[in-house]
């Protein structure tokens, strides 16, 4: 639990690294018009559907606050959910169906997992060329508690068939046009990990709609899309889903494209886990600073591997000196960073960061260019300039 | 005064294209424009195809996706969407800047 404290001294620290500007009145000059309440000052990709981008300035929490949290939405939000009707099935390759309201879930034991949870098109807009889809740069992630029964007691009560391989998620995203349904697949090994919930609360309070009240799954270290909204529906399958959105839509290929070369849909792999990655919060980039002491901050990740290091440079990657690693951590959650560089002088630079992980990978300088631009995760950087 | 005004929003709104509302930008002027937001905005607002960079043949897959998907398209104006979309959101173009959701009623 983060202390008011600590949440805070996080606030006035990402202010004095923005160079005094409050982050209340950083975007006011950026007003859409467009109101989306609870969510004030997120960066809007798309009114509709609603994807929002949670902007560099609040990667300053280890926990990101629900109205800072991004929102990336697919098609309409479901148009009316009563709770007390809503009820959640679990089918086929299993001994005993179920169906399951509110109170039946809440009376399973439940369970926190602190995750970070990241689109899996998170950064596309880096890529370069450039690839269709929402144009996010470094914010479609965010860090909160989920909690809610474990997918595996559930799973255990319904009595998985020695046939079920896979576990499908079927959500109630409401359905325009002739688009096909959000559904998607988890392999069964991973659908009875302990960490993998059906989430009921975000951050200690029942889940808002745009984050899939009343019942999300939360598959942790994997990318978003695998944390299915508004569930509805359970079944357990025999084989990978293999409808729209795990093929064609979130999968990479098997070898190296290039852009524009055709790629066979049964020479890709679904995208399962994230990357190891960092993004610079502060200075933001363009930033000018009046200070030689420039205080860097931001976050690292890795998925289901722990962050090992994070590295700063400021030489264009020729040397690298390591962070400062936040005291926070949980498995699946992001560590907060921080390193305080000193300009030898005044002048233009561009820092970089780099995260190395737990087994070993480090972020690379370029991304790997793919078709859809999952899982951009190059080496970021921000140019300053320093004036004193 | 004030109610001047709020008689001119209201106009305005009523001289506004249909799907479009007030905040949301309008997409550039060009011979489909219209057909394009009308057949587009049935699902979407402008800012998703404004942020867009491709190349014409990804323009080409992204409307034939979207007409698989249901979006209502001529046939006879399948091209003229896609030089359309390739002409105004191709890679040449600088960035589109992002906006913020806006300020809530002060409580």
């Amino acid at each position: 639990m983060i202390s008011r404290r600590e949440f805070l001294k996080g606030v006035s620290g990402a202010v004095a690294a923005a160079g005094a500007v409050p982050p209340l009145f950083a975007w006011a000059a950026d007003d859409s018009g467009v109101q989306v309440p609870g969510k004030e000052g997120m960066i809007l990709r798309s009114a509709r559907f609603l994807d929002l981008e949670m902007p560099p300035e609040f990667f300053n929490s280890w926990i990101t606050p629900v109205p800072h949290f991004f929102v990336r939405n697919h098609m309409h939000e479901p148009s009316t959910l009563d709770a007390g009707e809503w009820r959640l099935s679990v089918g086929g390759e299993v001994e005993n169906p179920l169906s399951l309201s509110l109170v039946d879930l809440a009376k399973l034991e439940p369970h926190t997992v602190t995750n970070t949870l990241e689109c899996a098109g998170n950064g596309r807009a880096f890529h370069q060329p450039h690839v269709p889809g929402v144009q996010w740069e470094k914010g479609a992630v965010g860090t909160a508690r989920f909690h809610g029964p474990r997918l595996s007691d559930v799973l255990r009560r319904a009595g998985v068939k020695a046939s079920g391989k896979h576990v499908m998620f079927h959500g109630l995203d409401d359905v325009p046009g002739k688009v096909p349904p959000f559904i998607r697949s988890i392999p069964v090994e991973k659908a009875l990990d302990v960490d993998t919930l059906i989430a009921l609360q975000m951050n200690s309070a029942p889940l808002t709609r745009h984050h899939g009240f009343p019942a999300r799954m939360l598959v942790p270290g994997w990318i978003g899309a695998a944390s299915v909204k508004w569930m509805h529906e359970i079944k357990v399958l025999d084989k990978e889903f293999d409808g729209n959105f795990m093929k064609p839509g979130y999968r990479l290929p098997n070898h190296l494209v290039k852009p524009g070369e055709a790629v066979n849909p049964n020479d890709t792999h679904a995208v399962t886990a994230l990357s190891a990655k960092s993004v610079i919060a502060m200075p933001s980039d363009g930033s000018n600073l009046s200070s030689r002491s420039v205080h860097v901050q931001g976050a690292a990740w890795a998925g289901e591997a722990d962050v090992a290091r994070v590295e700063i440079s400021a030489d264009g990657g020729a040397t690298w000196q390591p962070a400062q690693l936040g005291k926070d951590q949980a498995k699946y959650a992001w560590r907060l960073w921080s390193y305080v560089w000193k300009a030898p002088k005044a002048g233009d630079y561009t820092l970089m960061s780099r995260a190395t992980d737990g087994q070993g990978r480090t972020q690379p300088t370029v991304a790997e260019w793919n078709p859809s631009g999952y899982l951009f995760n190059a080496i970021d950087q921000v140019r300053i300039h320093v004036q004193a | 005064m004030f109610k001047r005004s709020a008689l001119l929003v209201a106009l305005l709104s009523l001289c506004l294209p249909p799907l479009l509302r007030a905040e949301d930008p309008d997409l550039p002027p060009g011979p489909v424009q219209a057909k394009v937001r009308t057949a587009c905005m049935e699902c979407h607002e402008s800012r998703i195809i404004l942020q867009q960079r491709l190349s014409k043949g990804t323009w080409t897959k992204e409307v034939d996706k979207m007409i698989k998907w249901g979006a209502v398209v001529d046939p006879n104006d399948r091209d003229a969407f896609i030089d359309y979309l390739s002409t105004n959101f191709g890679t040449d173009k600088p960035a589109e800047p992002a906006s913020r959701v806006a300020a809530g009623k002060k409580r």
